[in-house]
Order: structure tokens, then C-alpha cells, then sequence
């Protein structure tokens, strides 16, 4: 047995093995447990390399304006990048480093489940090799493959696994996406974004569903931590593009309510208008500047027309 | 996701490296294309790695058949899912028509009925090793179909089911009574009658089944996965008996005197009573009896997966002699010629044990992993490697022989 197998692969397998003892003999569930166990265990490490990698988003901007600033000038280029990795203390090895590290555990816990599922007689046959001698472990062989409606050892057919792991994927590509401006990086962001979750969903249709469990819950867990670390973050729009879209709104909103003003007017309808609406409007489009109404509904100009009352014989009760 | 971070990390960590010429020239002009090709070659990089390293062993069925000698004729499935017929004192070969898988396995590590993915294997697996009456012999695959073919023409007698294919039979076949026994991965026991392949009868157990039926004339015993050996009547099908250990049985049992021998994967050795299924005695190995054992002058011969032989008294279960260690698993079942017992380790070495003296000796260096049980012949021993190959070797004096590729291509 090699020191691989010895130090990191024997111990996860028969943790497992002997935590299905404990947990109502369910495979389905040790696997759960056991990911959560190490992705607990590694935490320290995950967020790290989480809060280097959002740091590192943050900076892309910069990066990006010094390519531009230099154009072809890669060596000014690289050494204005050290130095700006310098001032912000961000260094792009602590974004990769906590990976590499977590890797060996991942692959070991994905070993694991494949050994420990022995589907095929050689299977078993080689998973001998790796138990200790713990009469716990001897008694829980062959493991019971099944958890609620899967069988662990073969691919779930019924595609519900298959979306899970894919949905899960995706959500969690959206999380860490980062906002940016150039269109290169906004294609090769939306083709990580859907080619990934497809790819491992495909996965989920060939390899033991016990793998695709350990998938699904290990994304929703990455999310969990994304979600502590960055928020939402790519999932929802931006502050700035939010208002962009809700001011394009109201001026279509506004667009709406003063030509059906105008329609009144000409029925003698005595909606009042404030004169200085469109100027208003238009000031406003012009300098960009902050709305007053701070987020909360219509704007104040929007609402004088609102808080009009009707004169007219409408069914609808008078506003206060 | 830890690609993406990769990726976005890329620019400054990678790029000084993408000095070849294409590569330069795919980043410089199509940027987004060259990215999704780096991303392709890292993701099957990864996924070679992950199916690779978890991959290697035990995730796609390739079998082990043993094989068995009639009139000079020696008969084993390969492990590209044929019967093969090699006439001894010839070395000519003749192959059967494949198997045929019931469905294409697709990619990936599952276990499909029969192969494909990362498998060495191309054909249906084979397990069992084949059985032979009369004019037939007898070979069931791991796509669920036991067939009977001619043993001189190896022409199709018949195959069961003739229409659809059952769970994947792991199992050997056993002839008796003018009956085909043979077992399913879905716990059933079949009895076909040997000359038309009709079903007469069939028996459900409590779990899946490898291990092939053992009979002693008028009982079948099998062995189940639901810790229980069973004894039933090998007309009827009736349930005489269960035994049931504490482990799941996955070998075959041997039937010595009035004694059934069974191995567990709870490390026991079990010695249970044919009449009544109560138990005699046990024996605990520290690992798993996975070969069935051989019994010789009152005493069997028990190989386990710790590497070691232990020679225990047929009636107490007591060691007669130390326990022999080889140093490496044996899951082959070993094979009894004249007074010694062949022994062959997964490692690849072939010993012979004498009973007399209980003494072993290192008979050959195959040097290639050897799972399948043996057979032997006119004092010459024929072992079936992972390689496709028979190495036929000579069991007295441990002489290598020609060896005989199983490959229909060779």
C-alpha cells in the first residue's frame, strides 16, 4: 500500500464504513455526514481562499486598467501587477494554494465512496485491502447501497440527482461570478456559468449516484460558505445596475402616466401635472443625479401626481 | 467553484508559461476559444485523474474465470467475454461468438451490465467458471444470460433467457442431476433442465449472489449476501435448511463428507451440518475467506485474503499446522493434485503445499495477478492471469510452459 492509500484514503474509507454503522446503516447518509465532517474541517482553509479570491475580483478592475494603460508593454505590465499585489497585500498563490491543499481530501473522499460501494466482485475484492481491522467496519459489509429512492452504486436515472448537482452548480457559479465591463470576460464568465453545471450534471448520468450525493451536498455547502463570504454576490444584480433598471422603469412609468395625462386633459380631466416634470426628468437624465426618493417607490414627482385626488366619478375610494 | 478560481487567477500565475506558438497565437486572437479549450484540458485532466485513481480496480466488472478440462479439452471465458476451447496437447484455440451486452454502459465509473467506460475489458465479464455434461458446456456472463453451447462445434445450443436478460450472474454454472444450477446478482436460484434450457424451478433469497451452488446429489447449497447459506432440494427447489453467519457469504461453499465449508466476510470460516444446517464450528481468519477451500485427508486447506493458508482438522475446525503466510492475498481458489494443494497468490506466485508434511514450496513466479480459481491436468496446472493468458505449469517440477493468449485477436 502506498503512503497515498496509508495517510489520506484508508482512514476516510473506513470513517465512513464505520460512521454508516452509526447512522442507521445508511450510506446515503454517512456520505452526507462525512462531507460536511471535512468540509468543516477544512473551513479555515475554504474561507481564506474565498476571501483571497473575492479580493482578487475586487482588483481585477485595476489589473484591467493597467493593461490598458500600457498596452504592449508586458513587462511594465507585470511589474506594475507586483506592485499593485504588494500595496493591496493580495497575493494570487492564496487563492490557489488552499485549493491545492483541500484537493487530496476531496479526491480521497471521492475514492472513498467509490470503494467503499464495491459494485462489481473486484471491487470488493480490492476494498479488503483497505480495512482495518475494526470488527465494525467487517460488519457492515457489503454496504447497503440504498438511500431513499437511489441505488448509490449505479446512476440515478430518474434525473432529479442529475439537476440537483447541476442546479447547485450553477447557483454556485453564479455566486462567484464577478461584474465586468468587457465583453471577452462577460462571455467566458457565462460559458464557465453553463458549461460546468451541464458537464457535471452530464457526470451524474454515468457515475454511482453515491458520487453525485457527495456532489450535490458538497455544492450546497460551498454555496453556504460563497454566501457568507461574498453574499449573493453575481446571483443578484448589482446596486448600480439595479437602479439602472428601476429608473428606466420609472421613466417609462412616467412616459405612460403623463400621455394618459394628456389624454385626460383633452377630455377636461383636471389631473394636475407639475410643470416642471419633464425638465425635471430630463435634468436629472442629464446629470445623473441621486434620486430623492432613496429607493423607496415612485419618485416625488411621480407622487404629486399620485396624491392628486380624483374629482372624477371613478368607483375607487379617495387616497389619503 | 475551484475552476473558476483557477481561471481567474490565471492571468497573472499562468500566462507567463503559454509560450508555445498555437497556444500564443489561440490566446492572442480567439481569447474566449483558447480559454474554453484550456478549461476543456484542465477538466479531463481532473476527471481523468479522478476516474483514473478511483478507477483502476473495481468499478467496471472484467471477470475471472476459472477454467475446466474435459477430454483433453480446456474451457474458460476470457476476458473479452467468449468461451474459449483450447485443445491441450494442440495449443489450438477456438473462440465462441461474444456475449452480448443488453445495453451500451456509457461513460463513467458505474457498473454497467457489461462494460465500457474505463474498463479493461471490452466484452461481458465472466466470473464463473464454465461447467461441462455430455456434449454441452455451460458459461453464464454478467449480462444476465447463461448459455449452452456444442463443446466440440461451440455452436449455440441454447441461452437463457432466450428474449431478455436477467440480473447480472456473477455465478457459475453446476450440473447435476441433469440440471444447470446457477445464481443471479438479484439473490435467485435457477434450475434449468441441462439439454433444452427450460426453467424448472427457481428460489429467491434475501440478497444478491456470487457464489456459484455447490451440491452433494440430491441438495444445492448456495450462499447469499443476506448472511445466509441455504440448502435446497436440488429437484424441487424446497428449502432444507439456512444457516446464517454473521457476515455476507460471497464464496462457494465446499461440500466435504457431511460437512459444508463456507467463508464469510465477517472473517469466519464456518464448518456447518449438511443434514441440518446447525453449526459445527468457526474459525476466524483477519480477513475474509474469499477463495473456497480445499479439504484433503480430513483436513481443509483454507486460503484467506490476510495472505495466509490456514490448514485446519476438518472435524474441530483446529489448526493442524502453523498457518502458511505468502505475503499476499489469495482469492484464487486452490486446487488439489495428487497429495498437494496448489495455492496462487494474487501477486502472481504459485506454491505447492505437501499434505503430508504440511510444508510449502514456491512452485513458479507467474509475475502476473492471478484471481481466478485453477485447474489442472495430467500433473500440469493451468492458470487463467488478469493478462488474458492460461500459463500452464507443471506442478511437479514448477516448469513454465508455452503460455496461451485468450485474445481473439492473437
Amino acid at each position: 500500500m502506498n503512503v497515498w492509500d496509508l495517510i489520506i484514503l484508508q482512514p476516510i474509507l473506513n470513517v465512513l464504513i464505520a460512521m454508516t454503522n452509526y447512522l442507521f446503516s445508511s450510506f446515503g447518509l454517512a456520505i452526507i455526514v462525512l462531507t460536511i465532517v471535512i468540509r468543516g474541517l477544512m473551513l479555515r482553509l475554504t474561507l481564506k481562499q474565498l476571501h483571497a479570491t473575492k479580493a482578487m475580483q475586487e482588483l481585477q478592475p485595476k489589473l484591467a486598467e493597467l493593461q490598458k494603460k500600457h498596452g504592449k508593454d508586458k513587462q511594465k505590465i507585470a511589474q506594475e501587477q507586483m506592485r499593485l499585489y504588494k500595496e493591496t497585500g493580495i497575493s494570487p498563490a492564496g487563492c490557489i494554494l488552499p485549493m491545492l491543499i483541500q484537493m487530496p481530501i476531496w479526491i480521497a473522499l471521492y475514492q472513498s465512496i467509490m470503494l467503499a460501494l464495491a459494485v462489481t466482485p473486484e471491487g470488493l475484492l480490492n476494498l479488503s485491502r483497505y480495512l482495518y481491522s475494526w470488527p465494525v467496519v467487517y460488519s457492515m459489509l457489503p454496504l447497503e447501497s440504498h438511500f431513499l429512492w437511489l441505488d448509490l452504486a449505479v446512476p440515478d436515472r430518474t434525473l432529479i440527482l442529475a439537476l440537483l448537482v447541476g442546479g447547485t452548480m450553477w447557483v454556485q457559479q453564479k455566486m462567484v461570478m464577478s461584474q465586468t465591463a468587457d465583453p471577452k470576460q462577460q462571455a467566458q464568465s457565462r460559458m464557465m456559468l453553463w458549461m460546468m453545471p451541464l458537464m457535471f450534471g452530464f457526470f451524474c448520468l454515468s457515475f454511482p449516484s453515491g458520487l453525485a450525493l457527495y456532489w450535490a451536498v458538497s455544492n450546497i455547502i460551498s454555496i453556504g460558505m460563497q454566501y457568507f463570504v461574498t453574499g449573493w454576490g453575481g446571483l443578484v444584480k448589482p446596486a448600480a445596475e439595479r437602479r439602472a433598471i428601476r429608473d428606466k422603469k420609472y421613466k417609462r412609468r412616467i412616459a405612460q402616466v403623463e400621455e394618459v395625462a394628456s389624454v385626460e386633459a383633452d377630455v377636461g380631466a383636471d389631473i394636475v401635472v407639475a410643470d416642471s416634470t419633464q425638465e425635471e426628468g430630463l435634468a436629472h437624465e442629464k446629470l445623473g443625479d441621486e434620486r430623492k426618493d432613496r429607493g423607496r417607490g415612485y419618485p416625488e414627482r411621480l407622487r404629486a401626481i399620485r396624491r392628486q385626488p380624483r374629482r372624477s366619478k371613478g368607483h375607487r375610494p379617495k387616497r389619503r | 467553484m475551484w475552476f473558476n478560481r483557477i481561471f481567474i487567477n490565471l492571468p497573472p500565475l499562468g500566462r507567463s508559461f503559454i509560450k508555445i506558438p498555437v497556444v500564443s497565437y489561440l490566446f492572442k486572437h480567439k481569447p474566449v476559444l483558447a480559454k474554453t479549450l484550456l478549461l476543456l484540458m484542465m477538466l479531463l485532466v481532473i476527471m481523468s485523474g479522478l476516474t483514473g485513481l478511483g478507477c483502476i480496480r473495481g468499478l467496471q466488472p472484467i471477470g475471472w474465470s476459472g477454467g475446466v478440462i474435459a477430454d483433453g479439452t480446456l474451457f474458460v471465458g476470457s476476458k473479452e467475454g467468449r468461451l474459449v476451447v483450447v485443445n491441450i496437447a494442440a495449443g489450438s484455440r477456438q473462440w465462441s461468438e461474444p456475449l452480448k451486452m443488453p445495453t451500451s454502459g456509457g461513460f463513467g465509473c458505474a457498473a454497467p451490465a457489461g462494460g465500457g467506460g474505463c474498463a479493461a475489458s471490452t466484452g461481458v465479464a465472466i466470473y464463473g467458471t464454465p461447467a461441462v455434461a455430455g456434449d454441452l458446456v455451460y458459461i453464464g456472463g454478467y449480462n444476465g444470460r447463461i448459455y449452452a453451447f456444442n463443446s466440440s462445434s461451440l455452436g449455440i445450443r441454447w441461452v437463457y433467457p432466450r428474449d431478455s436478460y436477467l440480473k447480472p450472474i456473477i455465478s457459475g454454472p453446476m450440473v447435476m442431476l441433469n440440471k444447470v444450477y446457477f445464481a443471479t446478482s438479484d439473490g435467485k436460484v435457477y434450475a434449468l433442465e441441462a439439454a433444452t434450457g427450460n426453467k424448472e424451478w427457481e428460489f429467491q433469497t434475501g440478497d444478491k449472489i456470487w457464489s456459484t451452488p455447490a451440491g452433494d446429489g440430491s441438495t444445492v447449497y448456495i450462499s447469499s449476501f443476506n448472511n445466509k447459506l441455504y440448502a435446497l432440494d436440488a429437484e424441487s427447489g424446497q428449502e432444507k435448511w439456512e444457516f446464517e453467519a454473521q457476515g455476507a457469504l460471497a464464496s462457494t461453499a465446499l461440500v466435504y463428507g457431511n460437512t459444508v465449508y463456507i467463508g464469510s466476510l465477517d472473517r469466519y470460516l464456518y464448518a456447518v451440518d449438511a443434514d441440518d444446517g446447525s453449526q459445527k464450528w468457526k474459525f476466524m481468519g483477519e480477513s475474509w475467506f474469499w477463495a473456497t477451500p480445499v479439504a484433503y485427508d480430513n483436513v481443509i486447506y483454507a486460503p484467506c485474503l490476510d495472505g495466509k493458508v490456514y490448514i485446519l482438522d476438518a472435524k474441530s475446525g483446529g489448526e493442524v499446522a502453523d498457518a502458511i503466510d505468502l505475503g499476499s492475498p489469495i482469492s484464487s481458489s486452490p486446487i488439489l493434485v495428487d497429495d498437494k494443494v496448489i495455492i496462487a497468490s494474487q501477486q502472481g506466485v504459485v506454491y505447492t503445499l505437501d499434505t503430508a508434511s504440511n510444508q510449502i514450496n514456491t512452485l513458479a513466479d507467474i509475475e502476473k495477478e492471478i484471481y481466478g480459481p485453477l485447474c489442472a491436468s495430467d500433473g500440469i496446472v493451468y492458470i487463467h492471469t488478469q493478462d488474458f493468458t492460461i500459463h500452464p505449469v507443471d506442478a511437479n517440477t514448477g516448469a513454465k510452459l508455452a503460455t496461451i493468449s485468450l485474445k481473439s485477436s492473437e
